[in-house]
């Protein structure tokens, strides 16, 4: 485990297995490596290879590495023999249905399957309602049966093919609808996967005042709420936990709760504004968990997002529209890689006696000025952009539907999380930007068709733009 | 903490969490071997201070490329397996270039405290030594009479080698060194030494949209502090065994660069402080002592060599947070602040804000990490340091200049002063 870990983080694109990833080729030149222990996930097939390196950077580029060099993937088949063995931890991520932090789940599910714990993600709501087709959820378990002719005879000849290696043709159907869905959602960008299924995530649906109807008598030693943003939602999840014995409660708060200060960045101890979140972080750390710890984030992105955050840049970058940024503009916010968040929770539950009884800011350890952000964005879309600060009051607008991120300094550093779990911050905006514009283009977002209202409102009123 | 590290999952190693907030804080993170710098009270105003040195630096290892433009400088040659032990009890014959202005006031007491021996080398325009604010005539007896001097002018590279270089010093502390040929006459006066300790600065840093500056930040070829980062590459290619410290802005008791005074003054005459722009603009301020006992820190220390590090308070502060922190440090009470455009003003050759008009700060972490060095000195506190010690007492360096403050509050149409 430890060797999958270490090899996925320290070098792009290199992918080692637990098992010595045997490369082989085919008689038609196809260079394919196959992991032993793993059932189909990890089998890349390049075609119109003609070379070791080739392939190798052609294997560096695919989707699936992409994933590797955040999230490692164990098969669930692996995880279960852990199981079986004794010993496997289970873990219930309570997860909100809608906004900026229904992706947190997402990766942390993932994150825990590559570190050999059970997993169930309890969705509020129902699996059959319309939020559940957006992403990060249309990526859990659930996959639309295309049935057109073309799809149809994709799945026959796959099925064909998969039936000579597994012979039995149920099994070889239900891969092959999979192996479609994959491909579909590498080529577009999207589109439904069983991504957290096919690592052997148990996803349920239900509410989190009646958490026993939706598990059942599954036990779980750790429990993360990912929903609530008061008592009301809260509790009940805290108080279910505590009765049913889980052992840790993890708790995703805000930092939006800090105070402003003269003296940024805001760290862990800080004063805060008392209600909501706060009241719900004081709650949990006297209900006598073993071990409870609360993670207090800004802003995300991430494949996978259900809300939106640089897309609302790129949205106006590819359409030459200027970029409006209240004034002045230099006022500091911080956009994490929602893997730095999920490696956090996963290293909390790692290590629950130094996590015990704290806060941790889950944020990238860079912060960023709103008009830079814009600048990383245009950078990354490899288009040029004009940015224009204005004063929301005198344009006549709320610039909380003018803009997606806080106007004020907002600015937390993870200090605890490095001090106390051994947390170091991957994000790389640079780089985690170039990755989101390109699904951006991928999914055929540039070609929407937006209105910009509030921006043409606030540039009729601008008579003299400043440009930063 | 050892078995932190041999769980280790992240691929990046567990940083070893041995700042000195935590060993207060009482968190069982000790580190295997610890060696304790004990830095005595020279002053008043200075605590008593361990210094437990990091047993194992990882962080330090990994090259991040996290999307802040990196520096192309190679950054990490110590082998982060290694245990490492600070070499308390060896005395070193240390040579300081400067000594008698700011800094150098308050490390020469820290290292003639700690047993080392200490030769000043400066023109001598300033006194060679004089009693600090705070400090008392038995100090101040013990330093005076056993720091040493040597007059001359580091400039005049030539007369260097017949200055210094057969008294056996073995580490060099400079101070005030500006250009990378300045380095290099001391290297050649002086060929073989255990260390060479830099005071460079963290004007160096690139300006970036991604913030804090850290160490591995690419430098700016155009600023003007362009001759200390030249003077880092020198060391580096010398081979010879060097660190570099990159502070912030440097504040507290005898500074001559007008920052808290700046503040001082205002409050004092009763002014309206005129900050630029928005007053949203974040830097840094660090206090000298804890400068000082950094530059302590890495004297002896295996894994500082080669190595670069900022060093100034452990939060950040805005320009209107100054204001007002100066405020509280001197008993005023909250100060009016006037905002104005920068750009609607010509001010000629004065200066009408002391700082940088931008975000200017950086992370220490590497410091803390490292060298388990940590500030003392929280900002309200280091001020009220500075104003009990020296701006309070009516001592500055520049005497009040509110020109370019009435140019601004008559623009804007407010009220202008009379000198009270």
């Amino acid at each position: 485990m430890a060797t999958i870990q270490a090899a996925a983080c320290s070098n792009v694109g290199q992918f080692s297995c637990s098992s010595a990833a045997t490369p082989r080729s085919s008689a038609s030149g196809v260079v394919s490596w196959l992991c032993p222990s793993a059932k189909f996930s990890t089998e890349l097939r390049l075609s119109s290879v003609s070379s070791f390196s080739q392939a190798t950077s052609a294997l560096q580029n695919s989707w699936l590495v992409k994933q590797s060099r955040r999230e490692v993937v164990l098969p669930g088949k692996v995880a279960a023999a852990r199981a079986a063995a004794g010993g496997e931890k289970n873990v219930l991520i309570v997860n909100t249905n809608s906004g900026g932090h229904a992706v947190i789940g997402f990766y942390f599910a993932k994150d825990l399957r590559a570190a050999g714990y059970g997993v169930t993600i309890l969705t509020l709501g129902e699996e059959a309602s319309d939020k559940m087709k957006k992403p990060p959820f249309s990526r859990f378990s659930h996959v639309e049966k295309d049935h057109s002719p073309s799809i149809r005879n994709d799945t026959f000849a796959k099925r064909r093919q998969l039936g000579h290696r597994y012979g039995y043709l149920e099994e070889s159907k239900k891969k092959a609808w999979i192996w479609i869905a994959r491909r579909n959602a590498e080529q577009s960008g999207h589109g439904d996967t069983q991504e957290l299924k096919e690592l052997g995530v148990q996803t349920v649906w239900g509410s989190n005042t009646d958490i026993g109807a939706a598990v059942g008598s599954a036990k779980f030693e750790i429990v993360l709420d990912n929903n609530g943003k008061d008592m009301d939602a809260v509790k009940p999840v805290a108080d279910w936990a505590k009765s049913s014995g889980a052992e840790q409660f993890l708790f995703i708060s805000s930092a939006g709760i800090y105070k402003t200060t003269d003296e940024p960045p805001s760290v862990e101890g800080d004063a805060v504004k008392s209600a909501g979140h706060a009241e719900v972080e004081k709650y949990i750390s006297e209900l006598g968990f073993s071990s409870w710890a609360s993670f207090r984030p800004q802003y995300m992105t991430g494949s996978g997002n259900n809300k939106d955050c640089e897309e609302w840049f790129f949205d106006r970058i590819v359409r030459g529209r200027p970029i409006l940024v209240p004034q002045p503009g230099l006022q500091l916010s911080n956009v994490a890689h929602v893997s730095d968040l999920s490696s956090m929770l996963t290293l909390a539950v790692q290590k629950p006696e130094a996590a015990n009884g704290q806060i941790f800011n889950a944020v990238s350890d860079r912060a960023v000025t709103l008009a830079g952000f814009a600048r990383i964005c245009a950078k990354a879309a490899g288009k040029e952009v004009e940015i224009i600060t204005y004063d929301p009051k005198a344009a006549g607008v709320d610039a909380k539907k003018a803009f997606p991120f806080r106007t004020v300094h907002f600015y937390a550093e993870p200090r605890a999380a490095k001090e106390l779990l051994g947390w170091t911050s991957k994000t790389n905006l640079p780089e985690d930007l170039k990755e989101r514009y390109a699904e951006y283009i991928k999914i055929g977002r540039d070609k929407k068709d937006i209105k910009f209202e509030l921006d043409d409102k606030i540039l009729a009123a601008v008579k003299q733009p400043v440009t930063v | 903490m050892a078995a932190a590290m041999a769980s280790a999952i992240s691929c990046a190693a567990a940083t070893p969490a041995v700042a000195a907030q935590l060993q207060a804080k009482g968190c069982a993170t000790t580190p295997a071997r610890a060696v304790c710098v004990r830095v005595s009270k020279a002053f008043s105003g200075l605590h008593s201070i361990d210094l437990p040195t990091a047993s194992v630096s990882a962080s330090s290892s990994n090259a991040r490329t996290d999307g802040a433009v990196k520096s192309s400088r190679v950054e990490n040659r110590r082998n982060p397996a290694l245990d490492v032990v600070a070499s308390a009890g060896e005395k070193k014959n240390i040579l300081m270039l400067g000594g008698t202005r700011f800094i150098g006031l308050f490390l020469a007491r820290l290292l003639v405290k700690e047993g080392h021996q200490v030769t000043l080398f400066t023109r001598g325009k300033a006194a060679v030594t004089s009693q600090l604010p705070g400090e008392t005539d038995e100090e101040y007896a013990a330093y005076s009479s056993q720091v040493k001097h040597i007059k001359g002018d580091r400039q005049d590279f030539e007369s260097l080698k017949a200055a210094f270089g057969d008294k056996g010093f073995n580490v060099v502390y400079d101070i005030n060194g500006r250009e990378g040929t300045e380095a290099e006459a001391i290297l050649n006066a002086i060929p073989a030494l255990d260390q060479y300790i830099f005071c460079s600065s963290a004007g160096v840093y690139l300006k970036s949209d991604l913030l804090p500056h850290r160490e591995i930040d690419a430098g700016d070829p155009k600023s003007r502090h362009k001759g200390k980062l030249d003077t880092e590459a020198l060391l580096e290619s010398k081979g010879v065994k060097w660190t570099s410290i990159r502070p912030v802005y440097i504040y507290g008791p005898l500074n001559y660069n007008p920052v808290e005074e700046w503040f001082f003054h205002r409050l004092k005459a009763g002014r309206p402080i005129p900050i630029p722009s928005s007053g949203l603009q974040i830097t840094q301020l660090g206090h000298v002592k804890d400068l000082a006992t950094a530059f302590v820190a890495v004297l002896g220390n295996e894994k500082a060599i080669g190595q670069v590090y900022n060093i100034s308070g452990s939060r950040y502060v805005t320009f209107d947070g100054i204001a007002r922190a100066c405020a509280k440090a001197g008993g005023f009470p909250e100060p009016e602040l006037i905002h104005y455009n920068p750009k609607d003003f010509d001010f000629g050759k004065k200066k009408a804000f002391p700082l940088r008009d931008q975000h200017f700060f950086t992370s220490i972490e590497k410091a803390q990490v490292e060298l388990g060095w940590t500030p003392e000195f929280g900002l309200v506190e280091g001020l009220t340091d500075s104003y009990n010690l020296d701006f309070g007492k009516g001592t500055f360096r520049k005497a009040a200049d509110f020109s370019t403050d009435d140019m601004i509050l008559e623009k804007l149409g407010k009220k202008t002063f009379v000198a009270a």
